[in-house]
């Protein structure tokens, strides 16, 4: 496969997301402008102008008419996915960590995180109508988490719930009408980077600094499957069409300097799903790959690393000829 | 990609011209394929042209994406044409996946076999057909040199000397068909050979001149023995052969000699390098 590599950034790729159909491809870095591309042939789009600090978190809302972004200037912002214009913007008190559209759109969450004696807090905003004024809206709810700070996040059984992954590799689901806790696991011994959702929503899969992805039953959290590899996992993403997972991750990005790309595993590895078995390899990034992403029909998929690219692969016939030997 | 093109003026003019500015860029849209053509100066100070090809696909999407595929371009891609921006978008080369196989377990397993059928204390279980070694005959160390038609090493003879001894007792000891062998149903046909066989006959020649063809190629091969499979690379544009091209021979010293003869030959002003064909990189692991 020719990948083809998108150069938008100029600093490490923080996430990297598609929209519901997969034409558009959004990317956020640490340097201050989300870029969106055509995911076919690599066609820039634009970029969203307007923040001052490292863009942690993206999402777009299942119609692709409006994106968010957080950043590390201490806010959150709504744009126009048409123009790239700026909706609104949503101040908090420390450095936002992610952020996320409902299903639905009609609300969305973002977290911050535990910094300059504030805690680590949960906001739920009503984003049915955006406009100037939602930016001193009272959110829906206001959650303060007292223990480990949240790191990565998703909407659960559509607009009633929401998984909230730790620093410490807790997964919490919580409740959206009480705003209470109903079930909570620990089963990562390290920060949760990444959660990504299967195609049907009934499983998700995380990426965690304890050197495995997992897949987890949605319903009560409960652990199904683990793919272990040798370094840090940034970010897990499950097949649409196939019984695969894509693991992306690498050696810290502190420690990248000393040591060469060839041992700090910067591969993108395709796990099966259900024989947790790595079958097949991916090389290209030269820095640990922070971000991957499949798209959604499954026919390619797109890695973003500490590299500060993208790279789109469309796979080979030989890929779905593939079949796996048990 | 650059890619020649005729010279319209003399190279004194062209030097001439250089003092003044550079000629302007040209975007040509012919069969499904649209090439820019640009002039710039790089770090040298000398005239460079790049000449871009680009496919033109067309595809049938859904209304939501088709509408989104209009939308102006905003923020820092204000100002690029449609299509991709070389500066924010490359094409990179050939990457592949690489498949891990479980080969290694492949191993381990087939040598608890060899173990199994040892510890039964039938010696003569695993026999080579080749040497009459106490090993598989796609393991004989020989197997190589056997094929090749040089000489048999000196072990064969002596096995061959015991052999007739040891015919002896073979007979006494029960034969135990493959498939009813303790390992049998570990042991798959499988792949491992497949692959293997493929590649065992197999030639690469390299260094041909663009012009070759397929029956060329036959034409300068076949003399060595019957043939399984010929492969000449070819441009996907041009149609001209690439240079190198894989033969595929039915015996494995008609390839040996095919090498022997042909490693440095001439043909047709180049002079050709030839050896055994290397597996494919994707498939060891």
């Amino acid at each position: 496969m020719k990948p083809i590599i998108l150069q938008g950034h100029e600093r490490a790729i923080t996430q990297i997301k598609y929209n519901r159909e997969g034409d558009l491809l959004f990317s956020s870095s640490k340097d201050n402008k989300p870029n969106v591309w055509f995911s076919l042939n690599g066609e820039r789009l634009g970029t969203f102008n307007g923040h001052q600090g490292a863009v942690w978190c993206i999402d777009v809302d299942w119609t692709s008419t409006r994106f968010m972004s957080g950043a590390g200037d201490n806010s959150c912002k709504i744009w126009d996915c048409e123009t790239g214009k700026e909706l609104c913007t949503i101040s908090s008190a420390s450095s936002v960590r992610t952020c996320l559209f409902s299903y639905s759109a009609n609300m969305a969450v973002y977290t911050t995180d535990k910094a300059m004696k504030q805690p680590c807090e949960m906001f739920i905003i009503d984003t049915r109508i955006v406009d100037d004024s939602s930016s001193g809206q009272q959110p829906i709810f206001r959650i303060p988490i007292s223990g480990p700070r949240i790191s990565s996040i998703l909407w659960d059984s559509l607009d009633e719930g929401i998984i909230t992954g730790h620093e410490n590799g807790e997964l919490i689901a919580w409740d959206l009408k009480s705003g209470k806790q109903i079930n909570r696991v620990k089963d990562h011994d390290g920060l949760v980077n990444d959660m990504q959702w299967n195609k049907n929503r009934t499983m998700f899969v995380t990426a965690s600094k304890d050197h495995t992805a997992k897949l987890f039953d949605a319903k009560d959290l409960l652990l199904l499957k683990t793919y272990k590899t040798e370094r840090p996992v940034n970010s897990a993403s499950i097949s649409p069409i196939m019984d695969h997972v894509v693991v992306g991750g690498g050696q810290d990005a502190m420690d990248v300097t000393t040591t060469s790309a060839r041992v700090g595993k910067f591969d993108s590895r395709f796990f099966h799903m259900v024989f947790e078995e790595e079958f097949g390899r991916v090389k290209g990034h030269f820095g640990p790959i922070n971000s991957v992403a499949f798209h959604p029909d499954g026919k390619s998929y797109s890695s973003g690393g500490e590299d500060g690219f993208v790279r789109v692969h469309t796979f080979d016939s030989s890929y779905f000829e593939y079949n796996f030997d048990y | 990609m650059p890619a020649a093109e005729e010279v319209k003026s003399s190279w004194a003019d062209e030097v001439e011209l250089e003092g003044g500015s550079l000629p302007p860029s040209t975007e040509v849209l012919e069969n499904g394929q649209k090439i820019i053509t640009e002039y710039k100066y790089n770090e040298d100070d000398k005239k460079i042209k790049i000449v871009r090809t680009y496919k033109i696909e067309k595809r049938i999407v859904s209304k939501s994406i088709a509408l989104r595929k209009t939308w102006k371009k905003f923020g820092e891609a204000s100002g690029d044409k449609p299509g991709p921006n070389p500066a924010t978008t490359i094409v990179t080369e050939d990457v592949y996946m690489q498949y891990i196989t479980s080969k290694e377990e492949d191993n381990k397993q087939e040598d608890d076999g060899i173990d199994k059928l040892k510890a039964l204390g039938d010696k003569n279980a695993v026999k080579c057909r080749t040497c009459n070694g106490d090993h598989w005959t796609t393991k004989c160390p020989w197997k190589d040199t056997m094929l090749v038609g040089g000489k048999m090493p000196d072990e064969k003879k002596l096995s061959a000397v015991t052999g007739a001894g040891e015919a002896g007792k073979q007979g006494g000891s029960k034969y135990v068909p493959p498939s009813m062998r303790d390992g049998a149903a570990k042991r798959t046909d499988g792949s491992n050979m497949a692959k293997r066989d493929d590649s065992y006959c197999a030639i690469r020649i390299a260094n041909l001149s663009e012009s070759t063809t397929e029956s060329d190629l036959e034409e300068l091969v076949k003399q060595f023995g019957p043939l399984q499979k010929l492969y000449l690379a070819k441009d996907k544009m041009t149609g001209m052969c690439k240079g190198f091209a894989y033969i595929h021979f039915k015996f494995r010293n008609d390839a040996a000699q095919a090498i022997a003869r042909l490693n440095g030959h001439g043909y047709d002003h180049l002079i050709l390098s030839v050896d055994w064909s290397r597996p494919m990189p994707n498939s060891n692991p």
